[in-house]
């Protein structure tokens, strides 16, 4: 076996947890003064750990079926990376990087401003990395509880605002029981196939006790997520969190944990396709309805987003019950797509600022394009995306999910889909009508510059005029799922 | 004889285990919580996997509950009212219970019992402590690792959530104490009999 | 002597009560947050006990290894679940779950 090539798999990670390292080093020897450099460096490494992944895309030498830590007594080891995995860890990374860059001037007005923030970023990065590259359920477990436990804490980073303690309370109190699910769901699958590797859990024959730790499984995953029955944490963490947390958290780990839930199903629980075929689509069904109708009845915007980014789960969903032949590319597109459209969005809105307070009632939003009409049509091109109305890049994508659902024969789950498309466009066309057509609600802040780039770059990437990029985006992904 | 002391060490243990959830006091709780899994460890000592309850006995007896005892104690909350609620969610909570244990149920009534019984607690070694040694730093060195990262987040976490600098507070300064100089501290003054100073 | 024998059987029922004790707990004291937190990591002590008794009557060593992963990080669990609870506390000056209408689901 090649060492060398095992262990450039394993690069992108390692480049991590050694900057975290470092980091941790420098912030304890500097003090909070180095915090806006550590921020500078720590979205540096992100972005230079996506690099890293995408040229093992590109050149996948040792990419697929090799294991990077070999282990005696699983047969693939614990750490494997596929084209699939690849593609999804080069877009966490690189919107972990973005959603950091655009967070400073946040961190600066409302003295969150430490050292520990970039870095509970960068390992809860790793731990999502790590998450989507395991090869057995040890691997996956430890990397859920790095990207959780970070997740936990930043959650409750702003720990004056009882909102925010309140929101790591709900958010640690409902995760511990999802990882409880996890892993005693893990246990039963260990005791039923005599492994924890993938390959051998595959292998196994289907069997009660399986079929109970696949379903405790996807339980867990689905509140990683954020699907329907597990949903109920997403609204009150979303509201409760400091801004530029929720930026983050409806991104890099949104799109790791829907490609995980993926990757579980399709290569662990592959040739057992019949045992959780329905469960995901009723997962994904229910998502799809309480995202668009919870939505109707709120007026803030933080939690409308929430339930909007339920809803996507959700779409996003329709690909994975769809198969690995029929689906994998379009979940992969779906979520991209969504991912790099809300950050725009999150980031726009949440930035908004009104005397110093940050905006978050649908009516703060009234008027908006005639004091600042560039970011006004900025998110109108977003949520147009995020709500997949045509000329916008998320229409591909949930014509992407449709299809793929279409050919899996799953019509009902489909005609779902379109019923909740329309009922979300309600609450889309809230906001929009808010910034286009309601009389001004008075003087907005100026906002930050970072902002102001990344709601220019991510809308024109969701412009039609940009569809090279999803040309694109759509062969890449079709080459990360094998097709 | 081993199947005796498993009856009574496991009635020990979930009886515990249901006073750690109804219990009034929450101190009483984590009494019960340190019972629970010391009884555990016993439970673990019967099939020969020595070491988990060893581990389990120092980390969890040793630290978490510790922990536990300390916060309860420290943040000095009125527990009497606390409790009001309990009746009712008792049927909610007792129907969900009964749910999941009819279905694990299934899965046990399923695992008595097919094959596998190899019963070995220490596979290609002599003692178990042995046979966990022997694959942690190898073939398990990944998540080793990666266990340290986990408990390095937690402790990034908890500090940064609950230390707070407090600037009144006076701290003491080794260096700055040991480098004091005699004439920093005593002030000879020449005190003439008949004169104050 | 058959039916007398320590069997998979036994450790898995002890497990699946432990296991439900502990989301029990976690739905009835829907007031007392050091109780849930207490419940969760009785759910971990379950999982703990399915593992080792998988793994030696299965003749593996991995449940074990998997059983010492469970165990660190659930102490990293309890010291971040207590870090934010004390946050909590300093903020609110009581745990009571119930009362909790800052932010309404």
């Amino acid at each position: 076996m090649d060492f060398l090539a095992d262990i450039n798999n394993a690069i992108p990670e390692a480049a991590l947890a050694g900057f975290g390292l470092v980091g941790l080093l420098l912030g304890a020897i500097g003090g909070d003064r180095t915090a806006g450099l550590i921020r500078l460096l720590a979205a540096v490494a992100l972005v230079a750990a996506s690099v890293l992944t995408a040229y093992q895309f590109q050149h996948p030498g040792a990419a697929d079926g090799i294991a990077a830590f070999a282990s005696a007594t699983s047969p693939d080891g614990l750490y494997r990376v596929t084209m699939f995995t690849l593609f999804a860890k080069t877009v966490t990374y690189a919107l972990a990087a973005l959603a950091l860059l655009m967070s400073g001037g946040f961190l600066k007005t409302s003295q969150m401003e430490r050292y520990e923030y970039p870095l509970l970023i960068v390992f809860g990065s790793l731990g999502a990395g790590l998450m989507l590259s395991a090869n057995d359920l040890m691997t996956l477990y430890v990397g859920i509880e790095t990207l959780s436990l970070s997740s936990y804490v930043l959650a409750a980073f702003r720990r004056d605002s009882l909102k925010s303690a309140e929101a790591g309370l709900k958010y640690f109190v409902l995760g511990a029981l999802a990882s409880g699910l996890l892993l005693y769901g893990s246990s039963l699958i260990y005791g039923f196939t005599g492994g924890t590797a993938y390959a051998v859990i595959a292998a196994a024959p289907i069997s009660v006790g399986l079929t109970f730790g696949l379903v405790f499984v996807v339980c867990g995953l689905s509140f990683k997520a954020s699907a329907a029955p597990f949903h109920i944490w997403t609204p009150d963490v979303y509201e409760g969190a400091p801004a530029p947390v929720v930026a983050f958290f409806s991104t890099a780990p949104k799109i790791a944990a829907v490609a995980l839930l993926a990757h579980v199903m399709f290569v662990t629980f592959g040739p057992h396709e019949e045992a959780w075929r329905q469960i995901i689509s009723i997962i994904s069904a229910a998502s799809m309805l309480i995202g668009a109708f919870g939505a109707l009845m709120q007026n803030s915007i933080k939690r409308i987003l929430a339930y909007s980014s339920i809803s996507n789960v959700g779409f996003a969903l329709i690909g994975v019950a769809a198969g690995v032949g029929n689906g994998a590319a379009s979940v992969l597109v779906y979520m991209t797509l969504y991912v790099i459209a809300t950050l725009g969005m999150f980031g726009g809105v949440l930035a908004l600022r009104r005397g110093g307070r940050a905006i978050d009632n649908v009516s703060d939003l009234n008027g908006l394009v005639k004091q600042k009409p560039g970011m006004a049509l900025g998110l109108l091109v977003l949520i147009f995306s995020v709500a997949g109305i045509p000329p916008a890049a998320g229409f591909w994508g949930k014509l992407q999910v449709f299809q793929a659902g279409l050919q899996a024969d799953m019509t009902w789950l489909v005609l779902v889909g379109a019923l909740s498309s329309v009922v979300s466009l309600g609450y889309y066309l809230r906001l929009v009508w808010a910034m286009f057509m309601k009389p001004s609600a008075g003087e907005l802040d100026k906002t930050d510059i970072s902002i102001g780039i990344i709601v220019l770059v991510t809308s024109l990437l969701m412009f039609p005029i940009l569809t090279v990029t999803i040309q694109m985006l759509l062969e890449t992904a079709a080459r990360a799922s094998g097709g | 004889m081993a199947l005796i002391a498993f009856y009574i060490l496991s009635t020990i243990v979930v009886l515990s285990a249901l006073f750690v959830v109804a219990a009034r006091n929450p101190v009483h709780s984590v009494l019960w919580l340190i019972l629970a899994f010391f009884t555990s460890a016993g439970l673990l000592v019967l099939i020969g996997a020595e070491f988990l309850a060893m581990l389990l006995v120092v980390v969890y007896v040793g630290a978490v509950a510790v922990l536990f005892l300390f916060v309860v104690m420290m943040l000095d909350i009125d527990f009497a009212e606390l409790k009001q609620g309990f009746q009712n969610y008792l049927v909610v909570g007792v129907l969900v219970a009964l749910a999941l244990l009819a279905e694990i149920g299934i899965v046990a009534a399923a695992a008595t019992f097919g094959g596998g019984t190899t019963f070995n607690a220490n596979p290609g070694a002599a003692t178990n402590a042995e046979a966990l040694s022997r694959v942690l730093y190898t073939d398990y060195l990944l998540l080793f690792q990666m266990s340290g990262i986990v408990l390095l987040v937690a402790m990034i976490g908890a500090i940064v959530l609950t230390l707070r600098a407090r600037p009144t507070v006076k701290r003491q300064n080794i260096a700055q104490q040991t480098g004091r100089k005699r004439k920093d501290a005593v002030e000879l003054k020449d005190v003439r009999p008949g004169q104050g100073i | 002597m058959a039916g007398l024998e320590l069997t998979l059987g036994h450790y898995l029922a002890v497990s699946a009560a432990l296991f439900t004790i502990g989301v029990f707990g976690i739905f009835v004291n829907r007031k007392n947050i050091i109780v849930i937190l207490m419940s969760i990591e009785l759910i971990l002590l379950s999982v703990n006990i399915n593992l080792v008794a998988f793994s030696v009557f299965n003749g593996t060593i991995m449940g074990q290894v998997f059983a010492m992963l469970v165990l660190t990080v659930a102490a990293a669990e309890a010291a971040v679940g207590l870090a934010i609870l004390v946050v909590y506390f300093r903020n609110r000056g009581e745990i009571a779950v119930e009362d909790v209408n800052v932010l309404r689901g």
